[in-house]
């Protein structure tokens, strides 16, 4: 099993950060502004990508700040029994999910279903590979590329997936297929 | 397009198919190139989407977040140690030591360890007020306590200091001249530690250890004040 | 002269140039001696008894008084500074001491009880105490010998130096050396600012180590079988072991950990800029170079 979003970086890096995250984390909490601060820079990366592919609309960089702003009201609660960038990304899972339900008229924007896939033609003759693949992944159903985005990309697994989501871990495993498939068959063009 | 099969390649891909279904999966590949490529896609998929570099935004979010937290970066202050006092941001952090069952640092009674952006000052110079927060290591509880304190650090130097300056005549200048040779001792100490810091922010062991060498000075200055204040 | 005295009364011997009284000592009593200069020289004998000797100048008063609690001994200058004043006091060997001055030189032989030293100016010489043993001066060396128990030795501008003792540890100085010789701690926290310091003593499982200064080498002892995980932290200093070590850089910035044995004690090793040594046991906590020569003699032992 991979750790949540390591990506290419490596388990030595990653318990290197922790320390510093541990440190920072229990400042922050007292009211430490700078080093909040190292915290944000530090997670930033993973955070903004998880808000970008999640939402794919235009409003990221509001649902960005969202993130940090509830991680700061909320620091007192993180314990440091998991990594802080574990807790930060639950988190940010939350704020995601909360301002979807919140934004039924903009849900409407989103199609759902395989139809709406299969309707777009492919953006570029000449793709620049990951982009195409991000350009995809944003045009998945809601429900399938937040599976697949907190699956593939970000490494949790089916059954935390379906706490997060309200869904039965079938419904997850179902939905990730989808999205795979429908990924699949994008990219043959 | 969806059957028995290829609905089950995910999950298969996954290793997370029961043993029988796995098994009869694994002999319809051996005879369905269609499934065979199937599940080579959907490899590739996951690979690259483990693979995906991180997403940042366009443009530098932390000042709208600074705003929204209520901290404002313009009022950071720093002193330098020069005699004009230019200011620098500093930052200081402590190890977590309540994890590692060590007691940590208390200042005046009780888990508080406070930070100020604060120098080092000779024992005639009397420094400014400092105006960073308030820090507590340690539970939620104690966290509200130590806040409810509102010392700081510079306060108790500063105070001690004062103390001393006060009433150094009551020591014997040789013991006047161990204390101040000390702290001077201790101020240098400081001193590389916060610049190494400066260079290297989020250096966990500099840190701890300017957080611990400005705890040296505080305790050498208490130690003073308690021999002046004894003093007769 | 002697004079023997019941609870609750005064002997004041005031005028006198030569002061040798006894009190009786009770279990429980401590003893307990407010001193401005000179020496305190406390010794131990097989009689329940305190015995103060002393030789003030004549406008000194040294009081003698016995409570419940404690056997004091204190002296008051009756016009003029206070005196400097030598007292040899000779105590049961269980008795707890208590002893302050602000001049004292403090020294202690063969005492078996809890031992509270403070002083200004002076040295502590302390070989004995049990329980609680804290010795603190500003500017003068701190040495311990044979303790066990809780020990805080604490100097401010000369070295501690600790040996034969056990038990949980704290030795701080800011400018001098910290030197723990053949002394088995449980836990340790030895720290100075100037100065260099040195463990020789066993590494025992589940215990935490401390050792950080700022401008000073760090020699740390441990044998084959020790269990430690042992984490080394520098800004700009060296490391240099007598075992084959594997390190993993974790950060840059000169701070990585690794393990001997199964990793049972935790022991942090923190120069700024000094180097940090791991060496084998009886190859010197010293600072000089000489005793590294004789490591190569063991390197068969590897």
């Amino acid at each position: 099993m991979t750790l949540p979003g390591t990506g290419a970086a490596t388990l030595e890096q990653a318990t290197g950060r922790t320390d510093a995250d541990a440190v920072d984390a229990t400042l922050a909490a007292s009211g430490d502004a700078h080093a909040f601060e190292r915290l944000y820079r530090a997670h930033l990366g993973r955070v903004s990508s998880l808000v970008r592919r999640m939402l794919s609309d235009d409003d990221t960089d509001d649902v960005i700040q969202d993130v940090f702003v509830r991680a700061w009201q909320k620091l007192g609660t993180f314990r440091g029994e998991s990594a802080f960038g574990t807790w930060l990304h639950r988190l940010a899972v939350n704020v995601i999910l909360g301002r979807r339900e919140t934004l039924g008229i903009r849900r409407q924007r989103h199609l759902d279903g395989d139809m709406a896939l299969e309707s777009v033609p492919s953006r570029r003759t000449t793709p620049e590979i990951s982009m195409d693949f991000e350009a995809a992944i944003a045009r998945l159903p809601n429900g399938a590329r937040q599976v697949f985005v907190l699956h593939d990309v970000e490494g949790y697994r089916h059954e935390e997936i379906a706490t997060m989501l309200g869904l039965a871990t079938g419904t997850s495993k179902s939905q990730l297929h989808r999205a795979r498939m429908a990924l699949r068959r994008h990219l043959e063009r | 397009m969806s059957d028995q099969w290829t609905d089950r390649l995910s999950e298969y891909l996954d290793d997370e198919l029961p043993p029988d279904e796995r098994a009869a999966l694994e002999t319809h590949l051996r005879h369905c190139t269609a499934c065979g490529a199937a599940l080579a896609d959907l490899k590739r998929i996951v690979t690259r989407a483990r693979g995906l570099e991180d997403r940042l935004p366009d443009r530098d979010l932390w000042p709208g977040i600074a705003a929204r937290i209520g901290a404002n970066s313009g009022e950071a202050r720093a002193i330098d140690l020069g005699a004009e006092r230019a200011r620098r941001r500093w930052s200081f952090s402590l190890p977590q030591l309540a994890a590692a069952g060590l007691a940590l640092m208390a200042l005046s009674g009780g888990s508080v360890w406070l930070l100020q952006p604060h120098g080092n000052v000779p024992l005639a110079a009397h420094p400014a007020a400092p105006t960073m927060p308030v820090l507590a290591v340690g539970n939620s509880a104690a966290s509200l306590r130590a806040r409810a304190a509102g010392q700081s650090y510079a306060a108790a130097v500063s105070d001690l200091e004062r103390v001393l300056q006060q009433n150094r005549g009551r020591l014997n200048s040789t013991t006047v001249q161990v204390i101040e040779r000390n702290l001077a001792t201790i101020d240098s100490a400081i001193a590389q530690a916060q610049r190494a810091l400066d260079a290297d922010s989020a250096n966990v062991y500099l840190n701890s250890h300017l957080a611990e060498t400005r705890q040296r000075k505080l305790e050498l200055l208490r130690q003073a004040a308690a021999l002046v204040s004894s003093a007769s | 002269m002697f004079v023997t005295l019941a609870s609750g009364a005064l002997a004041a011997l005031a005028f006198l140039q030569q002061i040798d009284t006894t009190v009786t000592a009770q279990q429980g009593q401590r003893l307990v001696v407010d001193s401005y200069g000179g020496e305190i020289a406390v010794k131990t004998w097989g009689r329940n008894a305190v015995r103060v000797e002393a030789d003030p100048p004549a406008r000194a008063e040294v009081q003698v008084s016995s409570s419940s609690a404690a056997v004091s001994v204190r002296s008051e200058g009756r016009r003029g500074p206070p005196a400097s004043i030598d007292y040899t006091i000779t105590v049961p060997t269980w008795m707890g001491l208590d002893l302050t001055g602000v001049y004292s030189d403090v020294k202690v032989d063969g005492v078996r009880g809890p031992i509270t030293v403070q002083t200004v100016q002076g040295e502590v010489d302390v070989a004995g105490g049990e329980g609680t043993v804290s010795l603190r001066s500003v500017q003068g060396a701190v040495k311990l010998r044979g303790a066990r128990g809780r020990i805080d030795v604490h100097s401010v501008n000369d070295e501690v130096r600790v040996s034969e003792s056990s038990g949980e540890i704290t030795a701080e100085t800011v400018n001098g050396d910290v030197a723990l010789e053949r002394v088995d701690a449980t836990s340790l926290n030895a720290t100075t600012v100037n100065g260099d310091l040195g463990y020789d003593g066993p590494i025992r499982n589940g215990g935490r180590y401390i050792l950080s200064t700022h401008n000073g080498d760090i020699t740390l002892a441990a044998s084959e079988s020790a269990s430690a995980t042992i984490m080394v932290s520098t800004f700009s200093g060296d490391f240099e072991s007598d075992f084959a070590v594997p390190l993993k850089e974790t950060r840059k910035g000169r701070r990585f950990s690794f393990t001997l044995g199964g990793g049972s004690a935790q022991v942090s090793l923190e120069s700024f800029q000094g180097t940090i040594h791991l060496v084998r046991p009886g190859h010197g906590n010293r600072d000089d170079g000489d005793d590294r020569h004789d490591r190569d003699d063991d390197d068969s032992n590897r």
